[in-house]
């Protein structure tokens, strides 16, 4: 039981990272990037080289991992969305776009599987490196550390949003950017910024999922719909929402097929990526603005 | 006797056929009516699907044979593709009830898909599609009593009565006539006034409203029919190879190489959705062909290449040229490619 609330825990608060990239970059520059969850299989795949190849502490690959999917994420926004966005494409198109990098993205990341597993002979398909973890008195570090990533995340985000003047100007950018440039606000690096910032993230989550998690480049694709789901169910508008809807279908996604798999067998278990998908459509349905609604109704009724 | 050239080519057509098929029924979907079926999947996997259920068990009612389909699959199958060389015109009834019924299900899948069409915005829709061609395959796979699973199944021939090295040629001109008919339907369809008023729907859609259009009947039709062709094309690769295996129908070669196949060669333009499923067809052919040739020198899986190529493709047409090779061209009708008079 202890596992399945450690690996429930650990998973929501690493989807919720996700998920407020995902807003994040939606919410900047208005386009939902499909290609979000290879940046995060990209850090796992840092961890794996940190630890397998150069035999250092996984958690020392962090700075790497943020670095190199922040970079992706920034050259994925400055060299294609950013141009086609300037050739006022539409939205499918920018859709398609990202679809075709994570295409592009899970080629590269096989080929680098291979490369680790013909030059390495390491594990580079559905490795797990949970046993490299430290444990302390009985709890893996990888618990508290996935927390604090949230933690600091949370408090990250406000202080840089609500407390400095890039944040200002990067939410002046976010509600109007026409008006913010007019204002000499350099609007392009608020982009690039956000994007960085967003894939860096990805990264790191990914790099902390790989020390819980099996890891394979196919699991971009299984993550998607997850993240995705977590930002539909927080309002794929407010940064917090997405926070909250991460965790509700972090949470959801691992105990609720726990426990129908106790229910009805194991069988259930291949399910799994409907929960997600029950979670968007019930939200659509109940409350198309997700959570941030469900908040702002209470506080008008409060008041 | 036969030459590798000529497997290749005649190959080739058979897979160009397919494609066409698919790619059409994306092109009234996402071309005309501006949906963008981010689950085309759905519908060819369904096709396959019933293509793997339908003629065997068929078959084992019709001939009495006591043994299961998926686990004397080999069996079962040589015991019908005895009967078939036999009896070719019971091969043809069992070809054509499959048919129907794979048309029946992709119809279905199209208007069930219809349903979130109807209501959600692109990045909703979006994801609402890819995950549901995503489910399946996980059926497809999880259900070994559909399929056979993950080691798949395989399919009685219907072509067994043709002599065994004809069995391909006799195949790819089949194949090729069922595109042309798809070809020569979906051009009568788009030029019809049902397809103008596609257009003025993807490029309006209040406007058309307006003039009294039945908006949600219009997409509803047309996500039943793309999907009843889509589920034909899956139905006769299924058929074509022989064989169904659930891993197979995953959405890099079903949902994004139709897209991508459309894009190049110009949407809402039939001639380009043609052109398009040549050049991608023969790329990949020709990547295949000379797989042995390159396997030692890469120090990794071709298959992945493909994903680099494909993605990248996309990519820079999307960027450079957005419209494809062959760009939609204006309608008689509406004026635009009138000449003015002198």
């Amino acid at each position: 039981m202890a596992v399945i609330l450690y690996e429930g825990v650990i998973y929501a608060c690493l989807l919720a990272v996700l998920c407020v990239g995902l807003t994040l970059t939606y919410k900047i520059t208005k386009v939902p990037n499909f290609a979000h969850t290879s940046f995060a299989v990209l850090g796992m795949y840092m961890a794996l080289v940190f630890t397998k190849v150069f035999g250092m502490n996984a958690y020392l690959a962090m700075p790497v991992s943020f670095t190199i999917s922040g970079a992706t994420a920034l050259f994925l926004y400055y060299f294609i969305i950013r141009i086609m966005q300037k050739k006022s494409q539409s939205f499918i198109s920018l859709i398609i776009a990202t679809l075709s990098f994570d295409i592009f993205m899970i080629g590269i990341l096989n080929i680098f599987a291979d490369y680790l597993f013909n030059s390495f002979q390491i594990t580079s398909r559905d490795f797990t490196l949970r046993s490299l973890d430290v444990v302390v008195s009985g709890v893996p570090v990888i618990l508290p550390a996935s927390i604090a990533a949230l933690a600091c995340l949370i408090f990250g985000l406000y202080w840089l949003l609500y407390r400095t003047n890039y944040g200002i100007s990067m939410r002046a950018a976010i509600e109007n950017a026409v008006l913010a440039r007019t204002f000499g606000i350099n609007t392009t690096r608020i982009f690039c910024t956000s994007w960085f910032l967003s894939g860096g993230l990805a990264g790191v989550a990914g790099m902390l999922m790989a020390l819980w998690f099996q890891g394979d480049p196919s699991l971009s694709f299984i993550l998607l719909p997850s993240v995705f789901a977590g930002s539909i169910v927080g309002g794929f508008s407010s940064i917090y929402g997405a926070i909250l809807g991460g965790v509700l279908v972090g949470i959801s996604e691992v105990v609720g097929t726990n426990m129908l798999a106790n229910t009805f067998g194991s069988w259930i278990i291949q399910y799994r990526p409907v929960i997600p998908f029950i979670a968007m459509i019930v939200t659509l349905l109940v409350l198309p603005n997700g959570l941030v609604q469900l908040v702002s109704h209470i506080r008008s009724r409060v008041k | 006797m036969i030459g590798p050239e000529l497997i290749f080519f005649s190959d080739l057509i058979a897979i160009l056929s397919i494609y066409l098929i698919i790619n059409l029924s994306l092109n009234l979907e996402f071309g005309y009516a501006g949906i963008p079926n981010f689950g085309k999947v759905l519908s060819v996997a369904a096709g396959a699907f019933v293509a793997g259920i339908i003629p065997i068990n068929l078959y084992g009612l019709i001939l009495g044979i006591g043994k299961d389909p998926i686990h004397d699959n080999f069996e079962v199958v040589a015991e019908i593709n005895a009967h078939i060389a036999a009896h070719p015109e019971l091969a043809f009834a069992v070809f054509a009830i499959t048919v129907i019924v794979a048309m029946i299900a992709g119809g279905t899948l199209g208007l069930l898909s219809s349903y979130p069409a109807l209501r959600l915005r692109g990045d909703y829709l979006a994801i609402t599609l890819l995950g549901f061609g995503e489910l399946i395959r996980i059926i497809g796979i999880n259900h070994t009593e559909l399929v056979g699973g993950t080691l798949g199944v395989s399919l009685p021939d219907i072509l067994s009565f043709v002599p065994n090295e004809l069995r391909f040629f006799i195949a790819s001109i089949a194949l090729l006539c069922f595109a042309v008919a798809v070809y020569f339907l979906v051009s009568r369809f788009t030029k019809s006034p049902t397809g103008r008023l596609l257009r003025a729907m993807r490029d309006d859609e209040l406007a058309t409203r307006s003039l009294g259009r039945n908006i949600v009947r219009i997409k509803m039709k047309i996500l039943l029919v793309s999907g009843m062709i889509g589920a034909l094309g899956g139905l006769l690769y299924a058929m074509y190879v022989e064989g169904v295996v659930a891993f197979g129908y995953n959405r890099l070669n079903w949902t994004f190489l139709p897209f991508l196949m459309l894009i190049v060669g110009g949407t809402a333009n039939n001639k380009g959705v043609l052109v398009g499923t040549v050049i991608f067809v023969l790329i990949r052919k020709l990547i295949v062909y000379y797989n042995d040739g390159l396997d030692g020198i890469l120090p990794f899986d071709i298959i992945w290449l493909d994903y680099l190529l494909l993605g990248g493709i996309m990519i820079t047409i999307l960027i450079f040229k957005p419209h494809g090779i062959l760009p939609e061209r204006p309608d008689r009708l509406s004026g635009g490619a009138k000449k003015p008079e002198a």
